[in-house]
């Protein structure tokens, strides 16, 4: 009877095992991520952490412009910078492969968030917000891989708008490319649906109905709406309460937003960026000596292009804890949309030096008393911006979009924009590579 | 019946006559077996009738050395037909006369003859014959078979072989030992993780390492430190000391690793530890201390050469690009002159390596009588690192008791306790590597200014360098501390004869706490102006298994033998991590993170995972002749996909003894003739996520506040990779002196674990899936032997295995896996994907890149597949010659074909090359000597191109890397010298031995990197065979010391 006992006992213990079913400790199911306004804000908060990535807003996406154009130089290690340094850029370049896949990570959150809305009763803003970031992501990607400046492109995006069902990969639908009209007509509908329920937000670390304002006249800029870029930049420079920081040093030293800011994704010294790993610990995105040499003298934006140990570096993200925020829209750029939304509105030179001077002075320039022609303003136009904006994510793509990327970059035509990712193209049958690239 | 007998009994004929058990091994003769049973029923049907004159002569047979009772023993009066044996306590009685001979016979010894005097009671003690064939009985998981009876594939290593190799871990030490079995290890850093693949690589994403099972408990063998150290893992196996091991045993084959289902695929290797015997206490102490050093550093250019080199690189441009630098360019910006011979030459592998003591002591008490046995031991063991900065310490005890309760009973438990210390630096492919640093060292900077302090890289002439190498293993703080708690409680119950019970729970418990501190002085720290950077990472993990399982033997006559087992197991881990960084200490006289200004990270986070099973094997045997073995074992895993939970998995195999057939009884030459098949499916669970079967958010952060991002999409098919095997062996001994085993296997894996990749526009690149085909097809052979020639005796064995790997299909074909490395179908794992070139144009020494796309540029749209790192074959040799007192044991260990990708030397073969784009030239730094080989002139025929200030001939991920990394190695030498027992007795001692003992002493290669054994992504072996700041093996010699009192 003992030996019966001693296996009774083992067997008691045994059953009280169940191992198959352990908790969760630091994640949750998809399907109960969302039940109510806490945890939609958490979602909401969350598509900013996504927003943060390295390839994203966190870097590349904001220096990977630069080098593609002819602000920044590679002068290290990694293949995939070097390659866009080259300018010709392989579709199986890393970044652009992780990019694509970022960006509509972001997009899928705001899918994810903005369908669950509808269930629970929350504020109006947090629907807001999920609609501008969905419309900021989507031009993001459309700046990089659709043909943004040509309207009549059918080499736009695949636009998802609805949540992958039940969160399984067997469902993620199989999507052709949609047009450049057809994206630019979502973007405008998402930030239009947007601005109404942000009235009266106004923080600069998430996106406001200014952010969405700026959004919306950066994004008519490039569909070459002028009239209506013109009356966004106009309200956000009028009644947005923004104002230029005068020490240009004040405005890249803060690592907190200053009263130019409109919309910065935020880091601090736990939530790093890698900016001034990029710019100051490593030489993939170095200055280039034609931007050095670029500036008119007394220009003091040219104080944050210096020479360190042979090599000439950014100073825009000078903290070394990479707490040094993303400037995504800024005041100073409103004014430059505002200026040249108002010249090529009406093919005028002179209607917008006055916002050109504002930028100018600012920067201990003389003002520009006359321009003649509409060529020269946009010559004035691209030193401006040049100056203004380098290392911020701008230079490359006004290239494309003023038509100069062939006269400067001395660029292939099919090379505006960068190849549909290699992967991409491997695993859908859908979609289509951008003429004059390799499709494998 | 004592706890080990139990073991045995369980899985023994029935007969066990035939058994002899000492020490874990059966001497046993299975030819004679048969005949002397043959003998014994002649005897007892026909003998009482012819010879009724004689007297009972009465007696008792003892086995010589250790008195216990021998049962079984043939008695027979010699001339007659008049025999017995002797009972289960060693008696017997038989009828004799006065002057009649008597023969005691008894498989494993020496037969002895006594003649009958007047005394009817004869004692008789029987002494080994260690000149018969010996066979090992082995540990198969759930049980222990001996060998003749194994349908399935194994290979068994005995714990004395491997013990005392000044190496860390035992891993290490099975290096070129098991045919099969490819041990790698992938640097020389101490204490750190080795990749074994048992039969080929089954896994892409998932781990190729076999299962480690010590005494029962399937161990935690991953890396389990956070740590960052480049690409090399520590070794959780390091946490064992290799002395306490009594054998190892490698289970290949399906057969043999379906008993552990969903975690047999990659091959187990099963550990047993030594145990107590009843026997009076003896004590052993072994020392060894000794001295090593790496086995090779690369010749560099001398300052003088360095700069000619660069002002050649200059007029090679002027002549080939029509630029205009003109004689002395490099060296006069410098401010050099290159003949002068008052500059000095750094030697900067001279400044990072060193000679390192190794020692290990250990102490061990075993003993015990018929109720209670014991082995206890007390170990040390500490190796300082070849590279300054390095080292590697392990204390550990162990206490393993048997106990029988009472005739039903029997209750034992082991315990382990281990604590390490690793002192490590960073290295591979990372910014602040020691090596990686050093690898194209500026010969015109001094390791120390003459004040004292580190040299500053960027007051000198390098690009490469990030920061002083030295200053990097000095000064940066690094260590892992784990401790280790292993334990098991085990019952065995007997019902009877034929069932038998056993239930063991055990846990495995190990502390890990990483702690690090990065100098102010460092430029890690003052280029983030962090004013010193400290870690402290924490891991603890609890694993608690419980297992319970039935033996039956029952009984089915003479010619049937029945041995099953039934069981289940169940087994759950909880695991716990902590994170804490800071930043902004007040000097570096502080490491602890208390004195720091500013946490940049502080987190904990756990998981857990179970897994429960249902066992069963089924071994029977026909007239041993015939051997067919069933197992299955279906396993449940929290895992997988609540669709696609749990799996099973069969397997069955067949032998055949043709040797005990008559055709072949009676042969001279063939001893023993067996052929094997089998075939099985096996599984793999290891590699994952403990959730990857979910769609799950996250935890992140912005502004401060805590955030939900998305982390994984949803697969609930998600399950084990499972892989099919079909073998078959035969195993063959000639005259019992030489043994062969050969084995053909087909290993067939699908449903492998892999990031399939999906669409972008979900937001994800992949998702864990069972995906794509792998397959490994192999030729294992072994062979070993003994030879006597008088007082000398040779034991000599060899192994050599060819194995294939071929991936036979992915969802996307050739997906690359890093800047180096592609999956592709037809091609193996580890296969490089690089710029490939067509040698160096001997008109203009430039290399001849291939354009493959055609597109007129040079980039990575060009990569292609040029090779992999699969060796063709690999084995290894033993040979030991014993002589009187004397031992020589040399072991050779050979891989053949494999290539490696020697990225650094993309670093020290720059030929000049500058990376700033300004008038300043900043080559990456000194070359090798073999770059003395470069083009120089046109017509000159070489591989190696002409110097040159621009990156014309410089790709970094190219073929130009890809070396042949085929060596031969003299792996172990070990001269040992037994002290004769004259002197041993005068010394009160029972043993004193003292040998010499050299490791990778001699290294036969064409590769031109530091070693060819070599991969810095230690286990990832879709990377394999890649070189990049990896620190080289080491070799060593060591004097060792044995005593037993």
């Amino acid at each position: 009877m003992k030996k019966v006992y001693f296996i009774l006992i083992v067997c008691v213990t045994i059953s009280s095992c169940d191992v198959l079913e352990p908790e969760l400790q630091t994640s949750l199911p998809t399907e109960s991520a969302i039940v109510d306004t806490g945890s939609a804000q958490g979602v909401l908060s969350g598509i900013y952490s996504s927003l943060q990535d390295a390839d994203y807003y966190g870097t590349e996406y904001v220096l990977n412009p630069d080098l593609l154009a002819d602000n920044s130089v590679f002068e290290g290690f990694y293949d995939s910078q070097q390659e866009l340094d080259n300018k010709v850029v392989p579709i199986n370049n890393l970044w652009i492969g992780n990019c694509w896949v970022d960006i509509y990570e972001v997009i899928n959150s705001t899918n994810f968030l903005i369908s669950k809305l509808s269930e629970i009763d929350v504020d109006d803003s947090i629907l807001g917000e999920a609609l501008a970031l969905r419309a900021l992501a989507y031009f993001d990607l459309l700046r990089v891989f659709g043909e943004h400046y040509d309207d009549g492109s059918i080499y736009g995006l695949p636009l998802l708008t609805e949540p992958i069902p039940e969160n399984d990969f067997n469902q993620i639908p199989d999507l052709d490319r949609n047009s450049v009209a057809e994206t630019y007509r979502q973007i405008v509908s998402d930030i239009n649906q947007a601005i109404p329920l942000l009235a009266g937000t106004g923080s600069t670390g998430t996106i406001s109905q200014w952010g969405a304002l700026s959004l919306r006249a950066r994004v008519n800029l490039y569909h070459k709406n002028y009239q209506a870029a013109f009356d966004d930049a106009n309200k956000v420079i009028t009644e947005g309460g923004f104002s230029l920081v005068t020490d240009l040093k004040a405005l890249y030293e803060a690592t907190e937003a200053t009263k130019e800011s409109i919309f910065e994704i935020e880091f601090n010294d736990q939530d790093q960026s890698s900016f001034n790993t990029f710019l100051i610990r490593r030489d993939e995105y170095n200055a280039d000596a034609s931007l050095v040499s670029f500036f008119e003298d007394g220009d003091n934006r040219s104080n944050f292009v210096n020479v360190v140990r042979n090599r000439n570096k950014s100073g825009k993200y000078p903290n070394s804890d990479n707490a040094n925020n993303a400037k995504v829209f800024r005041l100073a750029e409103l004014y430059l949309i505002r200026s040249e939304a108002a010249v090529l509105k009406d093919n005028d030179p002179s209607a917008g030096i006055a916002d050109l001077n504002i930028i100018r002075k600012r920067a201990g320039l003389s003002e520009i008393q006359s321009l003649s022609t509409v060529d020269a303003y946009i010559d004035a136009l691209l030193y401006e911006r040049r100056a203004e904006l380098n290392f911020e994510g701008h230079r490359f793509f006004d290239l494309v979009r003023l038509d100069k990327a062939g006269e400067i970059l001395n660029l292939e035509d099919f090379r505006r924009v960068l190849p549909i990712p290699k992967e991409e193209l491997q695993i859908s049958d859908a979609l289509v590579q951008n003429p004059g690239y390799a499709s494998e | 019946m004592n706890c080990l007998e139990t073991f045995l009994h369980f899985v023994s004929f029935r007969n066990r006559s035939a058994l002899f058990i000492r020490n874990l091994t059966i001497f046993y003769m299975p030819n004679q077996s048969i005949k002397h049973l043959m003998r014994f029923l002649l005897m007892f049907l026909w003998g009482g009738v012819f010879f009724t004159h004689a007297q009972q002569v009465t007696g008792t047979v003892v086995e010589s050395t250790s008195g216990d009772p021998l049962p079984g023993v043939n008695i027979v009066v010699q001339g007659t037909n008049q025999g017995t044996q002797s009972d289960f306590d060693g008696n017997f009685s038989i009828a004799a006369s006065e002057g009649d001979i008597l023969v005691f016979s008894y498989i494993g010894s020496l037969t002895q003859e006594v003649v009958v005097g007047s005394s009817l009671e004869v004692n008789i003690a029987l002494e080994q014959d260690t000149q018969q064939l010996t066979e090992v009985v082995v540990s198969v998981g759930y049980g222990l078979q001996r060998k003749s009876d194994l349908t399935g594939s194994l290979a068994s290593i005995d714990g004395e072989d491997i013990a005392r190799l000044p190496v860390s871990s035992l891993d290490a030490a099975l290096q070129g030992r098991a045919a099969g079995t490819f041990v790698s290890s992938p640097s020389g850093t101490p204490g750190a993780g080795l990749s074994i693949q048992v039969r080929g690589s089954t896994s892409l994403t998932a781990s190729s390492e076999p299962l480690y099972v010590i005494d029962g408990i399937p161990m935690i063998s991953e890396d389990l430190s956070a740590l960052f150290s480049g690409g090399q893992k520590t070794n959780s196996l390091a946490d064992i000391n290799p002395t306490d091991i009594a054998s190892i045993e490698i289970l290949k084959d399906a057969s043999a690793t379906a008993i552990y289902g969903s975690r047999g695929a990659n091959g187990v290797v099963l550990i047993t530890t030594k145990r107590g015997k009843s026997e009076t206490p003896r004590v052993e102490v072994n020392s060894y201390y000794g001295f090593q050093e790496v086995t090779n550093v690369i010749d560099m250019f001398t300052s003088q050469e360095h700069l000619k080199l660069m002002n050649d690189a200059a007029l090679q441009d002027d002549r080939d690009l029509g630029t205009t630098y003109g004689e002395n360019y490099i060296s006069d910006q410098w401010g050099f002159d290159p003949d002068d011979p008052e500059i000095k030459t750094t030697d900067w592998y001279g400044a990072i390596f060193r000679t390192a003591a190794i020692q290990s002591h250990d102490i061990s008490l075993t003993g015990g009588n018929d109720q209670t046995r014991y082995f206890t031991s007390l170990a040390y063991f500490d190796q300082e690192g070849v590279q300054i900065g390095q080292g590697f310490k392990r204390f550990s005890a162990r206490l393993n008791l048997d106990s029988k309760i009472n005739h039903w009973l029997d209750i034992g438990t082991n315990v382990m306790v281990s604590r390490t210390v690793s002192d490590r630096t960073i290295n591979d492919n990372s910014l602040y590597g020691v090596v990686v640093n050093t690898l194209a060292g500026d010969p015109l900077m001094p390791v120390r200014e003459e004040d004292g302090s580190y040299a500053n890289p960027f007051d000198y002439f390098g690009w490469w360098m990030l920061d002083n190498p030295l200053l990097i293993a000095e000064q940066y703080s690094r260590f892992t501390r784990t401790t280790r708690g292993l334990g098991t409680i085990f019952a065995e119950v007997t019902f009877s004869d034929a069932i038998q019970f056993r239930h063991s729970t055990s846990i495995d418990y190990t502390s890990v706490v990483d702690e690090a501190y990065t100098p102010m002085i460092s430029r890690e720290s003052s280029r983030a102006e962090a004013d010193g950077l400290g870690y402290y990472d924490s891991l603890e993990d609890f694993t608690w298994i419980t297992e319970n399982y039935f033996t039956f033997t029952p009984d089915l006559g003479d010619r049937h033998r029945l041995n099953a087992i039934l069981g289940t197991s169940f087994q759950a881990s909880d695991r716990n991590f902590s994170d804490i960084n800071a930043q902004k200490f007040p000097s570096d006289q502080f490491v602890k993170l208390a004195v720091a200004a500013s946490v940049t990270t502080g987190s904990t986070s756990g998981t857990r995972w179970g897994l429960s099973s249902y066992y069963f094997r089924f071994n029977y045997g026909f007239d041993d002749k015939y051997l067919v073995t069933l197992t299955g074992r279906a396993d449940g895993s929290s895992r997988f996909g609540s669709d696609n939970r749990f799996g099973f998995f069969p397997s069955g195999s067949f032998a055949w003894r043709a040797s005990e057939e008559d055709f072949l009884q009676d042969s001279n030459i063939i001893s023993n003739l067996k052929l094997r098949a089998s075939y099985g499916v096996t599984g793999n669970q290891e590699g994952i996520g403990n959730f990857a079967s979910r769609g799950l958010y996250g935890i992140g952060s912005y502004r401060a506040a805590a955030t939900l991002v998305p982390i994984q999409l949803s697969n609930k098919n998600l399950s084990w990779e499972s892989t099919s095997q079909f073998n078959i062996g035969v195993d063959l001994g000639i005259k019992n002196q030489v043994n062969i085993t050969a084995d053909y296997f087909v290993k067939q894996t699908d449903d492998l674990l892999l990031n399939r990749p999906i669409p972008g526009i979900s937001g994800f690149g992949s998702v864990n899936d069972n995906i794509g085909e792998v397959e490994n097809r192999g030729l294992e052979f072994a062979i070993s032997g003994q030879k006597e020639f008088g007082d000398l005796t040779i034991d000599s064995s060899f192994n050599i295995s060819f194995i294939t790997n071929e991936i036979k299909s992915l969802v996307v074909n050739n997906q690359v896996v890093s800047d180096s490395h592609v999956l592709s179908e037809g091609h193996p794992i580890g296969t490089f994907y690089l710029i490939d070139h067509d040698g160096v144009d001997p008109q203009t020494g430039n290399i001849r890149w291939k354009d493959i796309n055609g597109d007129g540029k040079i980039n990575n749209g060009d990569r292609t597949i040029v090779g992999n790192a699969r060796p063709d074959y690999f084995g290894g040799s033993s040979t030991t010659f014993s002589y009187k007192g004397f031992d020589l044991n040399v072991v050779f260990q050979f891989i053949m074909g494999q290539e490696i990708f020697n990225h650094s030397r993309a670093s020290y073969e720059n030929l000049g090359f500058n990376r700033l784009s300004g008038s300043f030239v900043l080559p990456d730094g000194n070359n090798h000597v073999l770059a003395k080989e470069r083009w120089k002139n046109p017509g000159d025929q070489t591989d190696i191109p002409r110097a040159s200030l621009t990156k014309k001939n410089w790709r970094e991920y190219s073929s130009r890397w890809i070396e042949d990394g085929s060596f031969i190695r003299l792996k172990t030498v070990t001269l040992g010298y037994d002290f004769d027992s004259s002197i041993t007795d005068k010394l009160n001692l029972n043993r004193l031995r003292l040998y010499v003992q050299g490791q990778n002493l001699l290294t036969f290669t064409d590769y031109t990197g530091l070693d060819p054994e070599v991969s810095q992504n230690a286990r990832d072996l879709r990377q394999a065979g890649n070189d990049f700041g990896t620190l080289p093996q080491t070799k060593s010699l060591v004097l060792g010391l044995s005593i037993g009192i």
